[in-house]
Parts: structure tokens; C-alpha cells; sequence
């Protein structure tokens, strides 16, 4: 029995070790890319041993403004989400415990309408009101993205927290209000801290509403990223390194959750 | 603004309410052409302390544009803001601002080929013929004919062109060398060459050149001009005429039979990674891209590539030798002189030197006579150039307005040769449905 | 007294204001499309659209490229959202496993989700590209045949669906995951007192007591799933000839490459009903489920 176990526990880690190197692979590649020439990078012999060079992360930052790219987009994904959260979070509960789901399919809708119906009306619309090139327009368009998804995602998980909790404290005469913000959210980490990771990550990767409602002041990432590729030429060192640099700190962010997300499970275990 | 909107202006309002209540952060501002309060005092400088727009596409030149831009500003004294965008995202954010009637950008890189039928008739672009002409001194007719050819629409001339593109046969000299093959003077020749050098198994394959359907159209151009056939004439689609199927499906067996694999979906980018890491003997394509080649970090034949005239075929040899990227002023740009000024610097004939002698084909006639202008090209590359503007055709693809759908409607033929259909049948089809694109037009 | 008046009004109070965000943001666009799919109109800024009735619809349903298109969007959805949903949900339980470096793993594995789309479509080029790629090279030297990827008309879709799976599984496996944190225990623990297998423990208790969350998570992938347009612009273009356009693909050429916005809205009215469709059928689905259980 317990060297059965054993076995499986191996097998267990060699199938995550596989998962995770053939998830990984094509990141891999991006990464060695973005030290490679582009003659190494098209090479099919030379792929783990090679020279590397800087060359392209020279070029993503002294050629272009990226440090003032990356600014921009965290500041839009960060605005995006908050917003999300504050309208989100509250709806969220509302339709969970109140069984709201007509509403939560109306709200679902801004994420079943296609991306480029919203374009020429909403610049339309932010061009009369001044805000072309504003960071106000960008949050605004993001949030339409990531309120639906947050909303969805925390309806389930509103929906399995026990309902003895809060009602334990409704007795001890706490309002419905204060029961939201200081019993159910606080026990709700891993849900909020996973739908905000990806309501960030929809925001940071967002080209279309951007394209459109952004300038030059308030350019973002996955714009600057085609700086990289150009009528004649596509800088492909220029584009991994960029790829590289655009993703790294989502990575980080994500790596810092991760602990979160652990450690506001087991608050939830101790308490559930 | 249109007039549509107003009816939403009501919502509008509450609109703005609620951004206001929801989001107190953000600058609002929008660049404007005429910010500048200062009064002109100096008889140089008009239009001081003026600011201009500039949306650029993504080419080389745009980089020097920009490294040169303080001299234009401190001549003039306006400010210059550039934005630069790949050329389906230049098209889409152009589109929606210009339909709008935003007076942003001042100034703008637009395809003529591609777009300067549609932008001059919804009326986005501003005509520069008296601007262009007044000023000796700027010698507009210093512009190679073909290339501006693209630029008039209804007699007005609506951009002034920036780039010369035009067909090049690039080939692999060393390869050529050791099988005893001379450089090909006709169609013929040149697919004799390619049978005799392809070779699969070593993997180096007889020709390579875009395959995406859209994509080869302005590929597969000089193939039909070479045999007498053109995409059109007049009124009339001739998409499916014999010598228009010689061409295509000359091009498309040469892909099919002679080409690497995925060759249906390339476009320049793949095209050149193959040529470029020595895998094809044979490649077609325009001339701006030569670097590509050339790079000793893209390429690993850098040193071993030749430049052809294209071959001749029924009909001589008739290359691609047009502008196809061109600068244009917004029909709503608050100050159209001032905007002007910016073209006549950029497209001036010291500028055009400049740029040039970075590797980008221009299109005055004087600068490439000039044999300073042209030290970075490769000396049998300035050959083929001057060859190309003698005897090229000034389009790459389908004089129409809907130039995207008309590309549609014709590379599906040579797509569906490489997949092995009919190609009569396939070209049937398509002159069909090209003629009733090209009668919708003609109705309106 | 404002706190009793906030209880009494919460069930609004707290939904209200998303939804009325909602409906600002997205009640003039909507209007807008639907009443611009009764027109023609070339973006021109001197010719106001033109009215020409159901026509632009009857244009679109009559032709072979919608159904052709239709039929594609379905094919990609389909296959694209049932192996993610597998895989997510095996790989979900694998990490969920208690275990060194699982955090690192975890973290690992949501990266290619980070990724932003368009640079990771120029990156799957260059690894399905056939003569070039290292993806045949892999294959060759495992003695395997190369194949053609994008560039085949019959791989294609296949490709596309490989990079959409490596991108999005991640996805459903962070929503599965935070939802594996909020299970109760006891089912478990009775389960093993009563002696059952792992594998029985996650038939018969993990995933119906997941179900709402997987369903969640299906939903909303179907949704991405079926407007797919980053990687396959990226890629593809739609090609080899029209073997990957995809019903939002379609819109986009309509759109910005014809410029026809008249016939682009009413793809994009259409469109948008059979999302909206499709994603009633889900929801139906759950409230079946939901009444079955």
C-alpha cells in the first residue's frame, strides 16, 4: 500500500515535470530568442548553445521610451482592475447570495460583444469628451473587460462559502454591509486574488482598445510592441526582448500572489 | 462631426458624468495644431510655435525622420510629435479618426496603391497640387513619373510618395556559380534554373516567395504584366484572359512544385527568414526590403546574393517600380500650410539624399543620378534600381477602390493552383466576382 | 439608521452601480452597430451611410464565406475548448498536490497566459515554421515525419488550437484552483475511512463538487474562444487561403482591410447573437445540471 504510493507520488512528479517543460517551451525559446541574433534564431542546429548578445535589450530600451510604456500600461491594468474590484466585488455577492442571475447575464454581456464593435463609437464618444490619449479612457474600456470576468468568476466562489458565517454575525448584530467587508472578504483571498491577477493580465495584453483610444502619452505595451515590426523588416531580437520584458512583470506579480493565494487558503481552512 | 452623433450627445453627457464620478484621474488632452497663441513675427517662421501630428508607418526611414526632426523644428520653430504604427494598425487607427473628421493627426503615411483611391473619396485627404507646385525651388517634377502616378485620384494629387518599391529577382550567386548557370534572361530560363537547383533533400528549394493569399498579390504583378496581362483594363476584369493564367500559374507551380514547405502561408517576413538562411536559390521580391539580405545578423549569404532584372516573358520584362507609401495632409488639419511645410522638408531633394544614402529607395530622379545618394546600396542592386524605373510599371496591384477585397478575389486563384484545383475554373471565378466589384464601384 | 437603510436596499445598492457602468459604456456602441447594420457605408466622411435595409444580412447568409467562416469559428471553438477543459482539470488536480516547489510550478505554469498574444503568435511562426522552426526539428530527430503546420490547410486549425491551449489552459486551471480551495474536507475524510481510490475521490466527490466553477470556467473560455483574433491575426491572417477565418477575423478584414462598416456590423450583430447563443446553452445547461443534482 505504501509503496504503491510511493510510485504514484513519482509518477505524479514526473507528469508535472513534463507538463510544466512543454508549457514552458515556447517562453524558453522567447527568452533565448531575445539574446539571439536573428540568423542564431532561425538556425534550426544551434538552439540551447550559442553566443549571446544584448543587442536587443539595448534596443528596447535605449530606441524606445519602454520603462515609460511599462509605466503607462500598470498604471491602466492596476486603474482597470480596481475599478473592476469595487463595482465587482459587491455585484458579485449581491447576485450570489440573492440568486441574481438575469443580472449577472446582462452584466456577462460587455464580454460576448466583439472587441472591434466598440472602436469607432467609443472613440466617437471619448473624442467628444476630450479624453483621447487619457488614462481615464483606457481604464474605463479595460474595466469593460474585466468586471464581467471578475464578477463570473466570484459568483461560484461566493456561492460555496458557508452561509453559517455570516449569519452567525448577523446575530451578533453586524450589518449586512459590514458583514461583506469584514467576514466575507477577507476570507475570499484566493478568489479575488486570482480574478484580479487575470483581470490585470487581460488589461496588460489589451491591443485593440488601446490602439484606438491611446497617444503618445499614454501609450502601452502591446503597442510599442510593434514598433518591432516594420513594413520591410521584423526585428525579431527586438520583438523577444520586448516579449521578454513586457512579460516579466506580470511574472513577478503572479510569483508574489502565488504566496498569497497559499497562505489565505489555509486562513480559509481554519476558519471553514 | 457626423451628423449621427448628436443624437447620442444626450448620452454623451451622462457619459461624461459618470467617467468623471468613476475615475478622477487622467489628464484630458488632445495634441491640436493651432495650440500655439504666439504671433508670427518673424517673416521665416510663419508658423511658429505651431505643433503638427505625424503618424507614421513603420519603415526604416521614419527612424532618421525622427533624428532629424530638430533641425525641421528649429528652422520653422513648430513642434513635431510622431507616432509610428505597423501598417494594419497605421490603416485601422487612421480609419477611425479620419471618418470622425478629427483634425488629428495633421499629417500622415498613407499606401497609395492600397488606400489613395479610398481615402481621396471619403474625403480624408487634403489635395496638394498648388502646395506642391508653387515652390520651384521643391521641383516636383523631380519625381519619377510612375511613382506619382499612384498619388492622382479624379486629377489630384493627394500625397507625395516616399518610397520606391519594386520587383527584384534575388538570387544565390555561389549556387549559380557551381552548376554552370547563367543569371536568367527570360521566365523560361529562370524556371529551368530553378528546376535544376532545387533540391529537397538538402534542403534547398528552387524558389521562394509569398504564398498568403492577400499577401502575393503585388508578387504575382509583374508575372502577369511579363506575359501582356494586366489585373484590369478599363472597366473590365481580366483576371481569367490566357495570358493572365500563364502568369499565375506560372507562379504557382513554381511554389508548388519548386518551393519549401508552408509556403501558403508566408508572407515577406518568412519568405526572407528562408532566403536568408540559405534555403532557396531563387527569390522574388521588392527592392526596400534588401536589407534584410544584406545584414550580416539576419543573413548567412549575405555575401553570396545577386540582383536580377525580372525576366522577360511574352511580353519583355515588366517589373513592379512603384511608390508605396506616400505622406499625406488630413482634410481637417487646422493648418494646412503648416502641415505642408513638414512634407516639403521631409520629401525635399537634400532630405531624400539623406535617406537615401541609409538604404531607402526614394523617388527623385536627381538623387539617384546622384552617385553619392546611392553608396549603400550594393552597386549591382543600383542597376536593377535604374533599369526597374526605365522599364516598370507603376501599380502592384488592382486600380480600384476596394483594393483590399480585390486582393482577396485574385490571390485566392493562385492559392487555389498551389492547392492543386482547376485553375481555370478558379480563375473564372475570380474575374467574376472581380467584375461585379468593379461595376458596384463604378455606381457609385 | 444608514447602515439599515443599506441592508434593506443591498441587493441593489451593491449591484446597481456595475451595471449601470455596463450599460453606459456599452448602450451607445451596440445602438450604434446594430442601426450602422442597416446601412452602407465606406467610413466616408463626406457621404453620410447609406440606407439599404435588411440587405447587408441577407448578403452575409447568402453567402458562402459567412457559413464557411460560421463553420470554422465552431470547429476552432469546439476542439479548442474541450481538450482545454481536460487537460485544465487534470492538470489542476496534478498541481494541486501537496508537494515541494509547487508554488514554483504554479507560477511556471501560469506564464503563458502572461505572454501577451501578439508576441507569442510571432513566436509560434518561427516554431511551427517548416523549414526553420524547431518544432520539425524535434520531430525529425525522433524520427518522425515533419509536418507543414500553418501552412497547411488541414493542419492549420490543429496548429491554431495548440498555441489557443497552451495559452488558456493556465487559465482554467487558476480558476479551478482557487476553486479546489473553498472544498469542505469531510466528504473526503468519510471517503477514506470507507476506503476508496484517488481516482474514485475524484469522480465522485471533486468534481461535482467543482461543477459550478468548471462551468463557470467553460463559459467564459467558450466566450474568448469563440472571438478568438490575437494569434490567428498574428499567425495566419486567416490563411492558408480562408482555412482559419474565423467569423471575428471576418469582421475585423470587413471592417479595416475593405473598409465595408455597413456589412462588418451586421457580422458583428450576428456574431454577437451567436455568442450570446451559445452562451444561454451553458447557462441552461448549469440550471439543468444544478436541477438534476
Amino acid at each position: 500500500m505504501k509503496r504503491r504510493g510511493m510510485i504514484s507520488g513519482y509518477l505524479f512528479t514526473i507528469l508535472t515535470v513534463f507538463v510544466l517543460v512543454v508549457f514552458a517551451f515556447p517562453l524558453v525559446w522567447m527568452l533565448l530568442a531575445s539574446f539571439k541574433t536573428q540568423i542564431q534564431m532561425q538556425s534550426t542546429s544551434n538552439f540551447f548553445f550559442f553566443e549571446p548578445t544584448m543587442k536587443n535589450y539595448v534596443q528596447v530600451f535605449q530606441e524606445n521610451n519602454f520603462m515609460k510604456y511599462i509605466y503607462n500600461s500598470a498604471v491602466v491594468a492596476l486603474g482597470a482592475t480596481a475599478g473592476g474590484l469595487l463595482l465587482g466585488l459587491p455585484a458579485a455577492y449581491s447576485i450570489a447570495r440573492y440568486r441574481m442571475h438575469g443580472l449577472a447575464l446582462t452584466i456577462l454581456i460587455a464580454r460576448i460583444v466583439p472587441g472591434i464593435t466598440f472602436l469607432l463609437p467609443w472613440f466617437i464618444l471619448f473624442n467628444n469628451m476630450n479624453l483621447i490619449d487619457s488614462y481615464t479612457a483606457l481604464i474605463l474600456s479595460h474595466m469593460l473587460v474585466s468586471l464581467p470576468f471578475i464578477i463570473w468568476v466570484m459568483i461560484p466562489f461566493f456561492e460555496s462559502l458557508p452561509n453559517e458565517i455570516e449569519e452567525a454575525a448577523l446575530i451578533d448584530g453586524s450589518s449586512k454591509a459590514g458583514v461583506f467587508v469584514r467576514i466575507v472578504l477577507p476570507i475570499s483571498g484566493p478568489g479575488i486574488i486570482t480574478s484580479s491577477l487575470m483581470s490585470i493580465i487581460f488589461s496588460w495584453n489589451n491591443f485593440l482598445f488601446s490602439l484606438v483610444l491611446a497617444g503618445e502619452k499614454t501609450k502601452t505595451l502591446p503597442i510599442a510592441l510593434f514598433n518591432f515590426i516594420s513594413y520591410s523588416e521584423v526585428n525579431w531580437g527586438g520583438l523577444m526582448a520586448a516579449a521578454t520584458v513586457i512579460t516579466l512583470p506580470i511574472i513577478i506579480i503572479a510569483l508574489f500572489s502565488q504566496r498569497y493565494v497559499i497562505s489565505g487558503l489555509s486562513a480559509g481552512a481554519v476558519k471553514g | 462631426m457626423m451628423i449621427q452623433t448628436k443624437k447620442w450627445l444626450v448620452l454623451g453627457v451622462s457619459m461624461t458624468l459618470v467617467a468623471g464620478l468613476l475615475a478622477g484621474c487622467g489628464g484630458k488632452s488632445t495634441p491640436n495644431a493651432s495650440e500655439g497663441t504666439e504671433t508670427a513675427s518673424n517673416a521665416n517662421q510663419p508658423h511658429k510655435g505651431k505643433k503638427l501630428t505625424v503618424y507614421l508607418g513603420n519603415l526604416p526611414l521614419g527612424n532618421t525622420l525622427k533624428t532629424m526632426i530638430p533641425e525641421f523644428e528649429k528652422e520653422t520653430g513648430m513642434k513635431v510629435e510622431f507616432q509610428s504604427f505597423a501598417e494594419d494598425q497605421l490603416s485601422q487607427k487612421l480609419s477611425i479618426q479620419l471618418t470622425t473628421q478629427a483634425s488629428v493627426p495633421d499629417v500622415f503615411m498613407l499606401r497609395p496603391p492600397q488606400e489613395a483611391k479610398l481615402f481621396a473619396k471619403n474625403g480624408w485627404v487634403y489635395p496638394l497640387d498648388e502646395l506642391a507646385r508653387q515652390d520651384a525651388d521643391y521641383d516636383f517634377g523631380d519625381f519619377s513619373e510612375s511613382a506619382t502616378q499612384a498619388n492622382v485620384v479624379d486629377d489630384k494629387l493627394i500625397g507625395i510618395p516616399v518610397l520606391l518599391d519594386q520587383t527584384v529577382v534575388y538570387y544565390r550567386k555561389d549556387l549559380l556559380e557551381k552548376a554552370g548557370i547563367a543569371v536568367p534572361k527570360t521566365l523560361d530560363e529562370l524556371e529551368e534554373a530553378i528546376k535544376t537547383l532545387h533540391d529537397p533533400k538538402k534542403e534547398v528549394y528552387g524558389f521562394v516567395a509569398r504564398g498568403q493569399r492577400s499577401a502575393l498579390v503585388t508578387m504575382v504583378a509583374p508575372f502577369l504584366f511579363s506575359e501582356g496581362a494586366d489585373f484590369m483594363q478599363g472597366d473590365k476584369a481580366t483576371v481569367n484572359t490566357p495570358e493572365a493564367i500563364k502568369g499565375f500559374g506560372r507562379y504557382a507551380n513554381w511554389l508548388k512544385n519548386y518551393g519549401p514547405p508552408g509556403v501558403l502561408n508566408m508572407a515577406f517576413p518568412q519568405a526572407w527568414g528562408i532566403f536568408a538562411q540559405g534555403k532557396a536559390a531563387f527569390f522574388i521580391e521588392f527592392s526596400s526590403s534588401y536589407t534584410n539580405g544584406t545584414d550580416k545578423e539576419k543573413s548567412v549569404v549575405a555575401d553570396d546574393i545577386g540582383y536580377a532584372v525580372f525576366p522577360t516573358g511574352a511580353a519583355g520584362s515588366k517589373p513592379v517600380s512603384a511608390s508605396t507609401w506616400a505622406l499625406s495632409i488630413n482634410a481637417n488639419a487646422a493648418d494646412k500650410d503648416a502641415a505642408w511645410q513638414f512634407i516639403k522638408w521631409a520629401t525635399s531633394k537634400k532630405m531624400v539624399g539623406t535617406l537615401q544614402k541609409e538604404g531607402n529607395p526614394g523617388v527623385r530622379d536627381s538623387v539617384w543620378n546622384d552617385p553619392e545618394s546611392t553608396s549603400a546600396f550594393p552597386a549591382e542592386l543600383v542597376e536593377v534600381t535604374l533599369e526597374n524605373s526605365k522599364i516598370g510599371i507603376g501599380h502592384d496591384r488592382p486600380q480600384v477602390i476596394s483594393v483590399g477585397e480585390a486582393r482577396e478575389i485574385i490571390g485566392d486563384i493562385v492559392v487555389k493552383a498551389m492547392l492543386g484545383e482547376d485553375i481555370q475554373a478558379a480563375a473564372d471565378k475570380a474575374n467574376k466576382d472581380f467584375q461585379a466589384l468593379i461595376d458596384k464601384e463604378k455606381l457609385k | 439608521m444608514a447602515l439599515k437603510w443599506l441592508d434593506k436596499r443591498l441587493k441593489w445598492v451593491f449591484t446597481l452601480p456595475a451595471v449601470l457602468f455596463v450599460a453606459l459604456m456599452m448602450v451607445f456602441p451596440l445602438g450604434y452597430t446594430i442601426r450602422l447594420s442597416f446601412f452602407e457605408w465606406s467610413m466616408s466622411a463626406i457621404n453620410p451611410p447609406k440606407w439599404v435595409g435588411l440587405d447587408n444580412y441577407k448578403e452575409l447568409l447568402s453567402g458562402e464565406r459567412f457559413w464557411h467562416d460560421f463553420g470554422i469559428t465552431f470547429y476552432f471553438t469546439f476542439a479548442a475548448v474541450i481538450v482545454q477543459m481536460v487537460l485544465g482539470v487534470l492538470i489542476a488536480v496534478l498541481l494541486n498536490r501537496k508537494g515541494k516547489g509547487k508554488n514554483v510550478a504554479k507560477t511556471i505554469f501560469l506564464m503563458p497566459m502572461v505572454a501577451t498574444p501578439i508576441a507569442m503568435g510571432m513566436v509560434w511562426l518561427l516554431i511551427f515554421e517548416p523549414s526553420i522552426g524547431v518544432l520539425n526539428t524535434i520531430l525529425k530527430t525522433f524520427g518522425l515525419n515533419p509536418l507543414e503546420w500553418l501552412g497547411s490547410v488541414n493542419q492549420v486549425i490543429p496548429s491554431l488550437i495548440i498555441i489557443d491551449t497552451w495559452q488558456w489552459t493556465p487559465m482554467i486551471c487558476l480558476l479551478l484552483l482557487a476553486g479546489l480551495t473553498t472544498l469542505p474536507q469531510d466528504p473526503y475524510e468519510s471517503a477514506d475511512v470507507d476506503g476508496a481510490s484517488a481516482w474514485q475521490k475524484f469522480i465522485y466527490i471533486t468534481l461535482p463538487l467543482l461543477r459550478p466553477t468548471i462551468l463557470v470556467a467553460l463559459m467564459l473560455r467558450m466566450i474568448d474562444a469563440l472571438k478568438t483574433f490575437d494569434i490567428i491575426f498574428a499567425t495566419t491572417q486567416g490563411g492558408p487561403g480562408s482555412s482559419s477565418e474565423t467569423l471575428n477575423i471576418y469582421g475585423y478584414i470587413l471592417a479595416f482591410q475593405n473598409f465595408k462598416l455597413g456589412l462588418a456590423s451586421s457580422l458583428l450583430v450576428l456574431f454577437f447573437l451567436l455568442v450570446l447563443g451559445m452562451t444561454l446553452g451553458v447557462i441552461w445547461l448549469r440550471k439543468r445540471l444544478e436541477v438534476a443534482s
